[in-house]
């Protein structure tokens, strides 16, 4: 193949690869909701949401990243077993906190817009979402772990990671691993 | 029956603001730049698939709290305000009134708020949000029956339009937050959009018959109903992003603190 022709086959087949990714991203995001959603509807009681949510979020979440990424810059000092324990502990806050915002009998409206990659084995999906009547934007934010798998959700500008992120760095600081994971386990232990 | 007089005071005095935070913090519940990278997918450009795993991508919401110890206290004094007075009265509406019902008076209430969104979009020189926004206004008045539904949703350009208030106003001039604080009531805020909330009291009609009369009140009781009522409708919604915010936090505060400042620099850009 000479330089020329391989020059114009970058040209030709990266944003189709880009294009591709997206697209992929995309797809599964939307299966991802789906299946959420059906979940949902087949639960019948609230209380036990949380439960028979968690495998379907578990596979499509990634809350490993998630953990990581909220408890910030600390995180390189937590021995495996504490980064095992922060992210069980920030796993089923972050899943109990979602079951909740369930209300039964009502079903969001979710319109997918075009989705972009901000950088390489990442793609944010904009949507937008009718709620009990409002109108919310909400970006998933996905990364190529394996798969695509949802590391933030933007709701109103509001990442659920930056969030976490404010409250668990102040906890590093003042305490140190410790002082994270038994803030977590407050928070996962506090009544509903 | 003093104490009442008092109460109703306090409702009627902070009332309209309450409810235009309800627009401005809609959800829910970062400097601009966390929220910016979050929100916009657009991340400084270094981060490649290298940096995708490290771990400092989020910036955390920054905004400066000199006064955080009394920020403090104003949040901890909110909560059993909400807790003990805000909630049940809510709890009240929610249970006399049914939820159709509530949405036609909030349709309603949001209908009439049209000014305060006209005016920050003009002089923000959005000018063809403001003709969205005039012809929103038009069509849920008249064919909503004064704005209890809402038509204009089913019009695609007039659909979803972000709403504009005065501190949005001040982000497009370039005025920055100032320091953040915790109102009595309100709760998070900063000096900016505190100086934004008394510029929508003002742009909203529901105030505009008690600011009129205002020395001359005694003659004019009910001018003080439209705000009341304002504030009332809006306690479920207000009360709901209190939760979302702070319910399944680590610190509350902080949490507030951070929906709050990322919520508004995306208000802001929209």
């Amino acid at each position: 193949m000479t330089l020329r022709s391989f020059l114009i086959l970058l040209m030709v087949a990266s944003p189709l690869a880009v294009s591709a990714q997206l697209a992929e991203a995309q797809t599964r995001l939307k299966s991802a909701v789906n299946e959420v959603l059906a979940v949902a509807d087949r639960t019948a009681s609230r209380g036990t949401l949380a439960d028979s949510l968690r495998p379907v979020l578990q596979k499509h979440v990634s809350f490993e990243t998630m953990t990581k990424r909220a408890v910030g810059p600390g995180w390189k000092q937590f021995t495996p077993a504490q980064q095992q324990q922060a992210t069980q502990l920030f796993t089923t806050l972050i899943i109990r906190s979602y079951s909740n915002k369930f209300t039964p009998g009502e079903h969001p409206a979710t319109t997918y817009q075009n989705p972009v990659s901000p950088a390489a084995s990442r793609v944010d999906v904009p949507t937008s979402m009718v709620y009990k009547g409002s109108h919310y934007t909400v970006i998933y934010r996905m990364e190529q772990e394996g798969g695509w798998r949802i590391t933030d959700v933007v709701i109103e500008g509001v990442s659920l990671i930056a969030n976490y992120r404010s409250q668990l760095d102040a906890q590093f600081k003042k305490g140190g691993a410790n002082a994270v994971i038994s803030s977590l386990n407050q928070s996962v232990s506090r009544p509903q | 029956m003093k104490s009442n007089v008092l109460t109703h005071l306090l409702l009627l005095a902070v009332a309209p603001l309450l409810t235009d935070c309800s627009s401005a913090t809609k959800p829910a519940a970062a400097p601009a730049s966390a929220a910016a990278v979050a929100a916009t997918g657009k991340p400084a450009a270094k981060v490649g698939p290298a940096a995708a795993d490290e771990v400092d991508e989020y910036a955390t919401a920054k905004v400066s709290d000199p006064i955080e110890p009394f920020n403090r206290g104003m949040f901890w004094f909110n909560d059993q305000l909400y807790t003990f007075i805000l909630r049940p009265i809510s709890k009240g509406y929610e249970m006399l009134m049914p939820k159709p019902v509530r949405k036609g008076i909030d349709n309603a209430f949001e209908n009439v708020k049209y000014p305060v969104r006209f005016v920050n979009c003009a002089l923000q020189g959005k000018f063809k949000r403001a003709g969205q926004e005039t012809g929103k206004f038009v069509v849920n008045t008249v064919g909503g029956v004064g704005g209890i539904f809402r038509p204009a949703e089913k019009i695609p350009a007039l659909a979803n339009v972000p709403a504009e208030d005065t501190a949005q106003t001040f982000a497009t001039w370039g005025i920055g937050h100032g320091p953040y604080i915790v109102l009595p009531l309100f709760g998070p805020n900063s000096v900016r959009d505190t100086v934004g909330m008394a510029g929508d009291y003002a742009l909203n009609p529901v105030n505009w018959p008690y600011l009129y009369w205002y020395g001359d009140r005694s003659k004019h009781d009910w001018t003080s109903v439209p705000p009341l009522a304002n504030t009332l409708r809006s306690l479920p919604a207000q009360l709901d992003l209190y939760d979302n915010a702070t319910k399944d936090a680590v610190d509350p505060y902080l949490s507030a603190r951070s929906a709050y400042i990322q919520n508004r620099a995306e208000a802001a850009k929209k």
